[in-house]
């Protein structure tokens, strides 16, 4: 606890965008200070990087060194370097057949495709520019190990630098292998993906067979404007306002329907408290792919909710309300019915997990806040509003907003509810893919796996990403703050 | 109050509590009797089917098909799930334990890009993946749906690294007085307490192949039913021309791994809860 305190105020105290901007100026200032004033050695890792570890006899790491380092300048030359000099137009050649007089046949000539460009470009550029910070980080410790050996201080054989990976720098050796897997199926590929959102690249201009190229920021343009061809500004607006809707309605009804069930569960008077939640539990226990896509079907026009609700007389009387026009009730087909079907279907899917999280509050709060309320004339509600409902909101509040965010990019319930089954009346919504009851993510499957419009996808995804980040922002400056940790210690 | 009152209370708690349950088990209810029903197609004018058989059961596990090949792709998923649970426990655990318990340079700004890689969608990546995995030809293979699983699975370290920041740190100074090393230190006094936070993380990594299909969908695109996960392939039962032969195939083999998910998930909840809320309130 202790620990958590000191790091929040030191983060107060200085601002982590200084701090960060601060140490890599500390960096370029070490480099510059040992190539200055470095020995021989020194100067000599400035082209072969064991150089300076040789001269310190430190002669198995300088040799792995050296290793890394022609492996690093081979990958390069062979493969590295081409990808990034084409990074620049993504390709010129395009494919086409070429007669070859050789074998007297139609050949595919030697064609550019854009997308290898730009998959191995990026990554290259990615492994240069790592190559060239160990390079200088290099120097730097070589630089090091010289004003050790002048101060006569003990330097480091190649056994207790093995040892010191298990001790001070354990931490190293725990995060290399995991923290690569990150880079590598995820900082890598958003950078492509965010690199396609500044090219043409859609159905149109699909290597291999044709080159996409930079646009710059015209996919940003097509998406905020609206015109009779393209409809993507009036889709954006549409989809982004039901998202945001869809995300305080399920994050709300689920969080307070959660808190209602756990507080019902947990009351003194229920017998059977476990069997009650087991049986909650049981029903968020099947995968998400089969209760949903079963209770597409239930809800279906035809299915037997449908018909349950015409053998009650429900179906007659919404129509003799005038609220529906068809001879069934169109739960998951009509754009208001379903985004009614769909979030009361998101509180049976969400209620049980918050009813979990709540109960594990609710069993946490100290006994002695609610005993000295009795005392001092609380009733039961006057408990619940100063001290049960306060201490929630403390505890859940980081969770409620990732609960936020995740319900914008919540995928599941809403593509396997109505895949297949809803289709859109709006001609301006059609014509780019979109649908009333579209979230930003699933708008974006749909344009990747229906439309190949890979440009306008990422596109959509940096906005996701943009609001998703706003809200957190704006939610742990505002809402959750560092001051009210000590409340309830 | 009276003690009539208390009780007529009582009864009116435990009957909301009775309906609401009612209400959320029908649909588990009626994948179960489904799945028991004689004949292929969906019921749309009954909730109990009108003739009862084990066929559905019978056929999904021992008669494939080019649709159903449920005992191959419940291979696969094994398979995948295993070595995603192995990998991706470690990785979890490795990043949390570093962030939990070790203070380094750098170590607030990679929890601050780790909350910011998240907000991004996950598909966005995952398109590009598809074109990394597909240029050194690991689309479609068990190997590549291993890596999509795994890869970035370190970033869900947090639960994790919630339940090690309650572990009294004076525990692993005391290791240190001892002259273990850090390594001696992770392996031999925090990995044995943290148990519960263990079994969490292998579970829920190994429910990941089971219950996603997304990610699946996009890797897995050949077509072929044998490459399949049980996610794809008993979603690829729904289309539109498929589902009046095999709905109730579809809820059989729903139910069949809908039970071991389902008892997996009842022994993870209690620790979920433990890593949302305990993590949080020792800080």
């Amino acid at each position: 606890m202790g620990i958590g305190m000191s790091e929040a105020k030191t983060k107060k105290e200085n601002n982590p965008v200084a701090a960060f901007f601060g140490a890599i100026g500390n960096f370029f200032r070490e480099f510059g200070e040992a190539v200055a004033n470095g020995d021989g050695a020194v100067k000599a890792s400035l082209i072969v990087m064991g150089a300076g570890y040789w001269k310190r006899k430190q002669i198995v790491k300088g040799f792995l060194v050296t290793l890394l380092e022609i492996a690093v300048i081979l990958y390069n030359v062979l493969i590295g370097f081409p990808y990034i000099g084409q990074l620049g137009h993504l390709g010129t050649v395009e494919q086409a057949m070429i007669y070859n007089p050789e074998t007297m046949k139609n050949e595919v000539n030697d064609y550019d495709n854009s997308l290898l460009i730009l998959l191995f470009g990026v990554i290259s550029l990615c492994v240069f520019v790592v190559a060239i910070l160990l390079w200088m980080a290099n120097v730097r410790n070589t630089y090091h190990l010289q004003k050790k050996a002048a101060a006569g201080k003990h330097i480091n054989t190649f056994k207790e630098d093995l040892n010191s990976m298990i001790n001070e720098k354990f931490h190293f050796t725990l995060l290399a292998l995991p923290v690569l897997g990150i880079i590598v199926f995820n900082v890598m590929p958003l950078i492509v993906m965010i690199c396609v959102a500044f090219t043409n690249y859609d159905q149109n201009h699909m290597p291999p067979a044709a080159l996409f190229t930079w646009v710059g920021i015209n996919n940003f343009k097509t998406l905020f404007t609206t015109s009779i061809t393209a409809t993507f500004g009036y889709t954006f607006w549409k989809i982004l306002g039901w998202t945001l809707l869809w995300a305080v309605l399920a994050t709300a009804t689920t969080y307070i329907g959660g808190i209602i069930l756990s507080l019902i569960i947990n009351s003194k008077t229920t017998k059977l408290k476990k069997m009650w939640r087991t049986l909650f539990v049981a029903s968020i226990s099947v995968p998400q792919f089969v209760s949903l896509l079963l209770l597409r079907n239930f809800f279906a026009n035809n299915g037997i909710a449908n018909t349950f609700c015409s053998s009650i007389g429900l179906t007659d009387l919404l129509k003799n309300l005038g609220w529906i026009t068809t001879e069934y009730i169109p739960f998951l087909t009509d754009p208001v019915w379903a985004k009614i079907t769909i979030v009361v279907i998101n509180i049976w899917v969400g209620v049980p997990y918050l009813m979990l999280i709540a109960t594990g509050v609710l069993i946490n709060i100290p006994e002695e806040l609610k005993e000295s309320a009795k005392i001092d004339g609380a009733n039961a509600f006057q408990i619940f509003r100063k001290i049960t409902m306060p201490y929630m909101l403390f505890i859940t509040g980081p969770y409620l907003v990732t609960q936020f965010t995740a319900n914008i990019n919540n995928f599941n319930v809403i593509y396997l509810l109505t895949q297949d089954i809803y289709t859109t009346t709006n001609q301006k919504l059609a014509a780019s893919q979109g649908k009333e009851i579209d979230l930003l993510v699933t708008w974006l499957y749909r344009l990747t796996s229906e439309q190949y419009n890979y440009k306008m996808a990422a596109v959509i995804g940096i906005c996701v990403f943009v609001v998703c980040a706003l809200v957190t922002l704006f939610a742990f400056n505002f809402l959750i703050k560092g001051d009210k940790e000590d409340t309830f210690r | 109050m009276t003690g009539s009152r208390k009780i007529i209370r009582t009864i009116i708690h435990h009957l909301i509590l009775a309906i609401l349950a009612v209400v959320w088990l029908v649909p588990i209810f009626w994948l179960v009797v489904t799945s028991f029903s004689g004949y292929d197609g969906m019921n749309t004018s009954r909730f109990f089917p009108a003739t009862w058989s084990i066929r559905n059961y019978s056929r999904i596990l021992f008669e494939s098909d080019t649709v159903s090949q449920f005992p191959v792709w419940f291979k696969n998923t094994l398979i995948i799930a295993i070595f995603v649970c192995l990998i991706s426990t470690c990785f979890v655990l490795m990043i949390a334990y570093v962030m939990s318990c070790m203070r380094f340079k750098g170590r607030k700004a990679l929890m601050n890009i780790a909350v910011m890689l998240q907000l991004f969608p996950g598909f966005l990546s995952m398109i590009a993946i598809y074109f990394i995995l597909k240029s050194i030809n690991l689309t479609n293979s068990h190997i590549g749906m291993i890596f999509v699983y795994s890869g970035g699975a370190g970033l869900g370290y947090l639960v994790a690294k919630g339940f090690f920041d309650t572990i009294p740190t004076s525990l692993r100074e005391a290791a240190y007085l001892e002259g273990a090393s850090e390594a001696r230190t992770f392996l031999t006094i925090v990995l044995p307490l943290s148990r519960p936070i263990i079994v969490y993380t292998v579970i829920s990594s190994f429910l990941v192949p089971w219950t996603d299909f997304v990610f699946a969908k996009i890797i897995l695109n050949s077509g072929i039913s044998t490459d399949w996960t049980v996610a794809i392939g008993l979603y690829n039962m729904l289309n539109r021309t498929l589902i009046p032969t095999y709905f109730s195939r579809f809820c059989a083999g729903g139910v069949l791994v809908g039970i071991p998910i389902g008892i997996l998930f009842v022994i993870m909840q209690k620790f979920y809860v433990e890593g949302i809320t305990g993590g949080s309130v020792k800080g």
